[in-house]
Formats: C-alpha cells, sequence, structure tokens
C-alpha cells in the first residue's frame, strides 16, 4: 500500500497552485539564487578562460621583462626613480645562460589617422621581423614587413586597416598618422606595408589596434633611450623558470619579470579566488533562498493544519504526509533549478557584454579594446546549477514536512 | 476472540484525561461497551461528556490513557503509527460536523483522497469514486468545488469519501449539525440503506434526537461515563423512515 510518486506530485503541483502567488515568489527566490550562481561561475570561469587563450599566444620559452613601477604607475616613463631597462640590460640578459634571443619594445599609447579615420590604439616600436617569434600564429593579411631599420614604415593591425563601422579602409603604401598620448605629444607619418590577419588580444596588447614601427622610429617619436619592455626568448620552454630566477636574482624587485606559465598560474589563482567569492555570493542567495522555503513552507503547514488533519483520518500515513510537504518543496526546487539555470545561461551572456575582457593584467596605459567575454558552461556546473537547488529546497522543506507529519490528528482536526 | 469476531468496536475500560498545564481533566472515566457488526448506534450526552472523545478514541485518531479499544478484532494497543493509519484507511470512515473536505480539490477528487493513499490507479479510483458520488446524488457536481457545493451537497461528498473505501464502521461526529432538516432526513435515510445493504457498522455522536431515535442503540454519556442505553428498535425488525 504505497502511494504512487505520481499522485503525490499531483497533489504537490495542485497545493503550490493553490497559492500561486507565494509559490511564484519561493521559486523566484530559488531562480535567482540559481541563475546568479551559474551566471557568476561561467562568466569567470569563461574570464580565465579567455585570459589564458592570450596568454597562450606567447610561447612557453617566452619571458616578459619591464620595469617594475610600470606596472603601477600609467602613464609609461615618467617617473626617474624607476628602473629603466636600457641596451646595457639587453646585453646583460642576452649573455644570461639558456637565452637565445632579447627583443626590446617600445610601447605607447596612441592615437591613429588616416582619410577620415582616427583611432585609438597602440604603438610598438620593435625590431619588425621579430614579430613573428614574439606572437604565435600571427601572420600577414596583404603587404610584407616593413624592414627593421626603415624609419618610415609601419605595419598595422587588422582592425586599423579596416575599422568597424567605417567605409574609409586603409590601403597599402598610404600614409598613416600617429600622435602620441599622455606628456609626450609629437606626430609622425608612417607609410603602411603590411596588414596583419586578425589576431585579438595577447598579454597587454590588441595586436588588431596596433601600429608596429621599428625600434628606432619609436625611439625617435618616444624622445627616449629606454624600452618599455624586453621580450626573453629562451632556448626550450625548460630554460624558462631557471632564466626568470637568474633575471630576478639579479635585478632584485627592479623589474618585473614574467612568463606564460607564471601568468597562467596568477591568472588561475586570481580566477579561482574570484569563482570562489561569487560563487559564494550565489551561494548565500541561495540560502536565503532556502530560508524562504523554510518559512513559505512553515505557513503552509500552519494554515493547512486543519487538512493534515484530515489526511490523517482519511488514514494517510506520517512517511506520506511527510512526502506530500516535501515534494512541494522539491517541486518549487525542481522549478526553481531548472528556471534558474535558464536566467543564469542569459544573465551570464549579459554579465560577459557588461564586462569586457579588459586587459587588467598588462602594463597600464597600453590596454583598450576589448574582447566580450564568453562564458564557461560544464556539464558539471549545469547539472549543479540543476541539482544544487532542489537539495536546497529538500533540506529546507524538511523540517516542516516533519512538524506536519508529526502532528496531533485530534488537535489538527479541530483547527480553526 | 471468538467472542469479539461479531464485534465492531469493544473498549475495555476506557479512561481518557487531558492535561492542561498542571491540572487533569478527565474526559473519559472508565467506558466499557460493545458494538456489534452491522449497528447503528448513537451516542448522545451534554457537551462534555466525552462523546467525541469516545469517538476519536474508536477512530484510532487517539490513543487511551488505560483501557483497551478493540476495532475489528484488532487492539489498537498494539499498532503503531502506521498501523494505526493503514487501519483508518482500510476499516475506518469519518463524517463530521464540519464536513472537513479539502477546499482546493473537487467533489470528486475529495472523494479519491483516502484511495490516493492506498496507491490505487486513477482510472479504477475515478469510477468508484464516481460511483460513490452518484450513489449520494452528486454525479453531476463531481468536478465542482466544496465552495461551489451548498452544506446539505458538501456533506454528501463527505460521505462517499467516509464510504468509498468501503470501510466496516463509519464514525459521525455530529453528521447533521450544519446541514438543514431535510438534508438531516436524506442523509440518515442514506445511512439506513448503507447500513442495511452492505451492513456497515455506524457510530453517530449527535445532539439531534431525529437522528438518535432512528438508530438501534442510543448510548447515553454523562461526565465521562456511560449513563444509560437505550435499545430503541431491533436491527432486524429496523424498517427506517
Amino acid at each position: 500500500m504505497q502511494m504512487r510518486i505520481s499522485d503525490i506530485f499531483k497533489l504537490a503541483f495542485k497545493a503550490l497552485r493553490d497559492r500561486k502567488l507565494r509559490s511564484f515568489l519561493t521559486i523566484l527566490g530559488i531562480m535567482i539564487g540559481s541563475a546568479i550562481i551559474l551566471a557568476l561561475i561561467a562568466s569567470s570561469s569563461g574570464l580565465s578562460a579567455g585570459i589564458q587563450a592570450q596568454v597562450s599566444k606567447i610561447g612557453a620559452n617566452t619571458l616578459t621583462v619591464s620595469s617594475a613601477r610600470q606596472f603601477f604607475a600609467p602613464g609609461g616613463s615618467s617617473g626617474t626613480q624607476n628602473y629603466q631597462l636600457s641596451q646595457q640590460d639587453v646585453n646583460t640578459i642576452k649573455s644570461l645562460q639558456g637565452v637565445s634571443d632579447v627583443i626590446p619594445y617600445y610601447s605607447q599609447r596612441a592615437t591613429i589617422s588616416y582619410g577620415s579615420n582616427s583611432m585609438e590604439g597602440e604603438l610598438i616600436g620593435v625590431d619588425t621581423s621579430a614579430l613573428f617569434t614574439m606572437y604565435k600564429g600571427l601572420s600577414l593579411y596583404s603587404g610584407s614587413l616593413p624592414d627593421s631599420y626603415d624609419p618610415s614604415a609601419a605595419a598595422v593591425g587588422y582592425s586599423i586597416a579596416f575599422p568597424t563601422g567605417s567605409s574609409d579602409q586603409l590601403t597599402l603604401n598610404q600614409m598613416i598618422s600617429i600622435t602620441l598620448g599622455g606628456s609626450t605629444s609629437s606626430s609622425l607619418t608612417f607609410l603602411v606595408k603590411g596588414v596583419f590577419s586578425e589576431y585579438g588580444r595577447v598579454l597587454f596588447s590588441n595586436i588588431d589596434d596596433t601600429v608596429f614601427v621599428s625600434l628606432q622610429s619609436a625611439q625617435i617619436l618616444l624622445k627616449t633611450q629606454y624600452f618599455s619592455g624586453l621580450y626573453v626568448i629562451t632556448n626550450t620552454a625548460g630554460d624558462v623558470t631557471t632564466v626568470q630566477q637568474e633575471i630576478e636574482s639579479y635585478y632584485g624587485t627592479q623589474v618585473r619579470v614574467m612568463s606564460a606559465g607564471s601568468m597562467v598560474s596568477s591568472v588561475e589563482s586570481i580566477t579561482s579566488q574570484m569563482t570562489v567569492f561569487l560563487g559564494s555570493i550565489g551561494g548565500v542567495s541561495l540560502f536565503v533562498a532556502a530560508v524562504g522555503i523554510t518559512n513559505t513552507m512553515f505557513v503552509s503547514v500552519m494554515e493547512r493544519t486543519r487538512e493534515i488533519g484530515i489526511l490523517k483520518a482519511l488514514g494517510y500515513r506520517p512517511r506520506q504526509i511527510m512526502g506530500m510537504f516535501l515534494s512541494e518543496a522539491i517541486l518549487s526546487g525542481v522549478v526553481g533549478g531548472v528556471g534558474g539555470t535558464i536566467l543564469g545561461y542569459a544573465l551570464s551572456f549579459m554579465i560577459g557584454g557588461a564586462l569586457p575582457m579588459s586587459g587588467g593584467f598588462g602594463p597600464p596605459g597600453q590596454t583598450r579594446s576589448s574582447t566580450t567575454l564568453t562564458p564557461v558552461f560544464t556539464p558539471e556546473l549545469i547539472a549543479f546549477s540543476l541539482l544544487f537547488p532542489i537539495g536546497i529546497a529538500v533540506l529546507a522543506g524538511l523540517y516542516p514536512a516533519w512538524r506536519a507529519s508529526r502532528m496531533n490528528a485530534v488537535v489538527a482536526l479541530k483547527y480553526e | 476472540m471468538s467472542s469479539r469476531a461479531g464485534l465492531a468496536v469493544q473498549t475495555i475500560g476506557v479512561t481518557k484525561v487531558y492535561r492542561v498545564g498542571h491540572i487533569d481533566y478527565p474526559a473519559l472515566r472508565g467506558v466499557s461497551l460493545k458494538i456489534g457488526k452491522g449497528e447503528l448506534v448513537s451516542i448522545v450526552g451534554p457537551s462534555g461528556s466525552g462523546k467525541s472523545t469516545l469517538l476519536n478514541l474508536i477512530g484510532a485518531l487517539d490513543a487511551p490513557t488505560s483501557g483497551r479499544v478493540i476495532v475489528d478484532g484488532i487492539d489498537l494497543r498494539k499498532l503503531n503509527q502506521d498501523k494505526l493509519a493503514l487501519l483508518r484507511n482500510l476499516r475506518i470512515g469519518f463524517v463530521y460536523q464540519t464536513f472537513n473536505l479539502i477546499q482546493r480539490l473537487t467533489a470528486i477528487e475529495n472523494v479519491e483522497m483516502p484511495l490516493i493513499a492506498r496507491g490505487i490507479p486513477e482510472k479504477i479510483r475515478k469510477s468508484r469514486s464516481l460511483k460513490m458520488l452518484s450513489a449520494v446524488g452528486l454525479r453531476r457536481e463531481a468536478n465542482k468545488r466544496p465552495t461551489e457545493l451548498s452544506g446539505g451537497e458538501q456533506q454528501r461528498v463527505a460521505i462517499a469519501r467516509a464510504l468509498v473505501t468501503q470501510p466496516t464502521i463509519v464514525l459521525g461526529d455530529e453528521p447533521t449539525g450544519n446541514v438543514d432538516s431535510k438534508t438531516t432526513r436524506e442523509v440518515l435515510n442514506y445511512i439506513i440503506q448503507v447500513n442495511k445493504a452492505f451492513g456497515t457498522t455506524f457510530v453517530l455522536v449527535t445532539h439531534n434526537p431525529e437522528v438518535s431515535n432512528m438508530t438501534h442503540r442510543m448510548i447515553t454519556l454523562k461526565d465521562g461515563l456511560i449513563e444509560k442505553e437505550q435499545y430503541l428498535q431491533r436491527m432486524d425488525s429496523y424498517t427506517g423512515l
């Protein structure tokens, strides 16, 4: 003599339907909790995945060296107290065991204009022949790499040549004008020799928004002999750690050394902390929802005291009565979980749109345009956002349902 | 055992004491009675005489402070909560003054409730419930909610619900207390019919002499004790209204 599961849930559904508004509000609470958890975790893993994809564009055998203060003092080479990287440092690092090449570069935010277009972007001065070594998978869309020593030649990123929302497009051998931002405001013109294919962000820069010129041109334009940073290429990926340690022991805290591996791990530690933090916000909201369920259930049990008495008189066993009330909580959890997952899915794309993946991990003054964050949904995450609310609902409903099942029939029947 | 075989209900020295704070209120002070199968019995007496308490003990809704209650040959002392619930579901039907229907469910859904507890498939219980509602003249009201029914109709739904399980014994707590005299007569008529046709035992707590006068036996309680028992008519000679 067991009640059918389908009957239990039908009765639970009727009971929830009978109190539409209250049920809706209870379920809404669960939905919001579940949605927040899903959206926040999916977004933060999306952020993590996006940053890792950027990091992976620089080779596993690559280190970057930059002046330590530069990280925290926007505007580039303003402070004289900062250690400044010079040709001497290039030679020093080059002489270290395991280093195959050191590529110095300048970088600065700049306004790029040609024809009717004017856009914010970045100027990078570097030995242009080293570009394909620095950026894995970078390729030319048209033209050729400018000669390393040609002071007037430039290669530009895809978005500079083909700006969105403008019909005016750049052609090869066209002149572009570069005006530097920040303290040093000077202007130079360059002849575009090559256009890169779409590449996206890598670490500190968005290649698509960047103009590459020779080291010498940048030196003239920036009026400084000190580099913004150095790319250090080691013989093998295995040399990265020892080279990093050697550079760090030589310079102490004057420079900041980063490798793809160390960036990945620092990104991971930040995003995992973020995931825990954001996840716990969602957890708290689900906990609040659970308190809501418990409260609603208690009110419901009180209101239906007489009904519980009737059920007892009709021969419903305590366990059956408990099951009936618990299934109302479960049903709320199921609807809340499913609704919350759908809502969270939509919400995570909204967060992705509102939270552009700015290069928060690069030197300041060099971040500009951003790619939109793509949330990551693992099957585990989806399962979690579906099932966790149900679990919470069961826990929240357990005590009120137990109370209902323990009620004294005679007292319950007299309840007004 | 054999002496109890013909009994629907037997109580032996049953007492019930309610404790409020530190004060004991004795509701029943030693009630021993026997009700045979197929009997139609009324329990009368002034308010507070213990009528409803006795009914709740017979209905296995409450346990006596001392003494034994035996229903259909089963000593209730030996049953746990689950077995008591099972006994109520299988052998006992309740009819209350206030009908005690579940308001959000339709008439037929209310009648189905005791069958749902047994896990009877929907098709079977629907047809049984509809048959029961037809028997009380409410076939067309099957899908109405209690609020859409008159008091008399609601009481007939409650009777259908009590009888749909084919119980051995039906307990009524002022079953005609909230209905007009015409409905009272209809309800009584139906009770008599069922009693005759199926041999269902009825124990009715009532204030209404119209009800008690048509039962086989009237038991009068006073201050928690049986004051008197009157045999009004013999079961076999009883013809109803």
